[in-house]
């Protein structure tokens, strides 16, 4: 659906994406994660063309994303941008007026979309009396309205509570499900991993990792814990490997199955009894905050 | 210049008190003018066959008009764009297909005809006001047809001023305090040599569009200078399309 090659943007001296080889498939929800100021926004707007690449290539639905193409492309993409858009003075339902009279949209088209988001109960009142939740959904529901493929959604779980995001997630799939492909920006990692079917993981404005869940599991490395009575002394004994007490075990991280082989038989010659050696298990967020350098959560 | 997009403006105006802020803009200048209903010897004037009393009423309009004006339009400016700023609208037009200079050029064709509509409604109202009082005098067509004209003109490339300024300045106060500097300068123009006035554009066209003037004589017609205000307008609009086509370079 999308994909980009060498995508990158520089204000100035300062490059904030970089060499940025995106690979959105079709169907899927996208989930595009990364610290804050890692380049997701800008990102974001490029394959929008709201900003214009410094270098790269940027292909939509198989077709470059071009000042000549970008208007016939933006007929089939959906979009939310920073804050949800919307008019506080008027009523969701007159901002839904708007947005059918621009893009020249059926009353049905537009029925459905707040059927979506489930706001027809709310749509006679005024948007400056929505809560952050309903201005989201409202959001939504204008990029939705045009039936589009392709849905960008940047952060748009921030500043809701955890019904709300709940709700957001539970819309995403049942979009997917229904065939439109969504690429969905997020900080904060807890929000989209359950939803999302491929992340994309950014770090300082390049890929860090690309790929499904499964895939970033299998990059990740989890701590080795040693049980044994004597958890002082084994520490000391494997500081060489950084090893740290943790409780009645010794805690070890980044060892493969040969140094761990290794550890555990120079503990059992220094005749420290070791009663059991796991592997720790690893959250999603754990992977996530090595791959960030710990700026992730 | 895409219908539907001036439509969406005319719809976005709903509840933006757009209404008392034009209510106030056309009852300030009618009141305004209806100052000169005071001055002795008026309803002596009314029925001078040579219309004195009609210009000693233009002459209230042209002093109203620059005096009101200004702020008012700033506020309007400022209320039509303002909603994009708070709204995130600016972004979302664009990811609709509707460039920032696009949006700015609907906002001036659906406010500008309601600007155009409180100016006529200014003019016509002191007219009507005339009429009541009782004025047989000549009415001096040329003069007050010609001077709506130019205030109309001078309104409009006031308010595509605004409307630039406010979508630049993101905090409204910006265009709100150059709307009343505006009326400074317009007071200051009034003291000024034609060719002084002409370099003080969009306020001083006000000054320079005046076609009567109370002197100690009594009122004397002045020579509205109406090269100088199409001048204005054309370079307003000139300027305002190659500025909002800018706009449309700005990146998100």
């Amino acid at each position: 659906m999308i994909t980009t090659h060498g995508l990158s943007k520089t204000y100035r001296d300062r490059t904030v994406v970089e060499d940025l080889d995106l690979r959105v498939p079709e169907g899927c929800v996208y989930g595009f994660l990364g610290p804050n100021g890692s380049g997701k926004s800008t990102t974001m707007k490029m394959l929008l063309s709201l900003v214009r690449p410094t270098s790269g290539e940027i292909h939509v639905m198989g077709r470059p994303m071009r000042r000549s193409t970008r208007r016939a492309l933006l007929g089939d993409i959906g979009s939310l941008i920073e804050s949800p858009p919307a008019y506080a003075h008027l009523t969701g339902r007159e901002n839904m007026r708007l947005v059918q009279r621009l893009l020249d949209l059926g009353e049905d088209q537009v029925s459905r979309a707040v059927r979506t988001v489930r706001l027809q109960d709310h749509l006679d009142r005024p948007v400056r009396a929505y809560s952050l939740g309903m201005k989201q959904r409202l959001g939504i529901a204008m990029a939705l309205a045009r039936q589009p493929r392709l849905l960008i959604l940047d952060e748009p779980t921030n500043g809701l509570d955890p019904a709300g995001i709940d709700e957001i997630r539970r819309l995403l799939t049942r979009l997917a499900e229904d065939g439109t492909t969504v690429m969905v920006s997020s900080h904060l990692l807890g929000e989209i991993d359950r939803t999302a079917t491929v992340l994309g993981i950014l770090g300082n404005g390049r890929m860090l990792f690309q790929g499904t869940r499964e895939q970033l599991f299998a990059r990740s490395t989890p701590d080795v814990l040693i049980d044994t009575p004597e958890p002082e002394r084994a520490a000391a004994l494997t500081a060489r490997w950084n090893a740290t007490r943790d409780g009645a075990a010794v805690r070890l991280p980044g060892l493969d199955h040969r140094v761990t082989a290794r550890v555990v038989s120079h503990l059992v010659h220094e005749h420290v009894d070791v009663h059991g050696v796991r592997r720790d298990a690893q959250s999603l967020e754990d992977v996530f905050m090595d791959l960030t350098g710990g700026r992730g959560l | 210049m895409n219908v539907r997009a001036v439509a969406n403006e005319f719809a976005k105006m709903r509840r933006l008190r757009v209404v008392p802020v034009v209510v106030v803009m056309v009852v300030g200048v009618v009141a305004y003018s209806c100052v000169v209903l005071t001055t002795p010897g008026f309803f002596e004037s009314v029925g001078d066959p040579s219309g004195q009393a009609w210009e000693l009423l233009l002459g209230g309009l042209s002093l109203a008009v620059p005096l009101v004006s200004p702020i008012l339009l700033a506020v309007l400016a400022s209320r039509q764009v303002d909603i994009e700023h708070q709204g995130n609208g600016w972004l979302f037009s664009q990811t609709a297909g509707l460039s920032p200079g696009h949006l700015c050029r609907a906002k001036f064709a659906a406010t500008g005809t309601v600007v155009v509509a409180a100016t006529l409604a200014q003019s016509g109202l002191v007219v009507a006001v005339g009429g009541l009082v009782g004025i047989t005098g000549a009415f001096p067509t040329g003069q007050w047809l010609g001077y709506t004209a130019s205030a109309v003109v001078v309104n409009l490339v006031l308010f595509a001023f605004h409307l630039v300024l406010s979508t630049r300045a993101t905090n409204q106060l910006v265009g709100l305090g150059v709307g009343v500097l505006g009326v400074f300068v317009t007071l200051t123009s009034m003291g000024m040599p034609a060719w002084l006035a002409h370099l003080f554009p969009p306020w001083g066209y006000y000054v320079l569009a005046t076609p009567v003037e109370a002197r100690e004589v009594g009122i004397v017609s002045l020579d509205p200078s109406h090269l100088g205000v199409i001048a204005l307008g054309v370079a307003g609009g000139v300027l305002f399309v190659l500025i909002t086509r800018l706009f449309d370079r700005r990146e998100a």
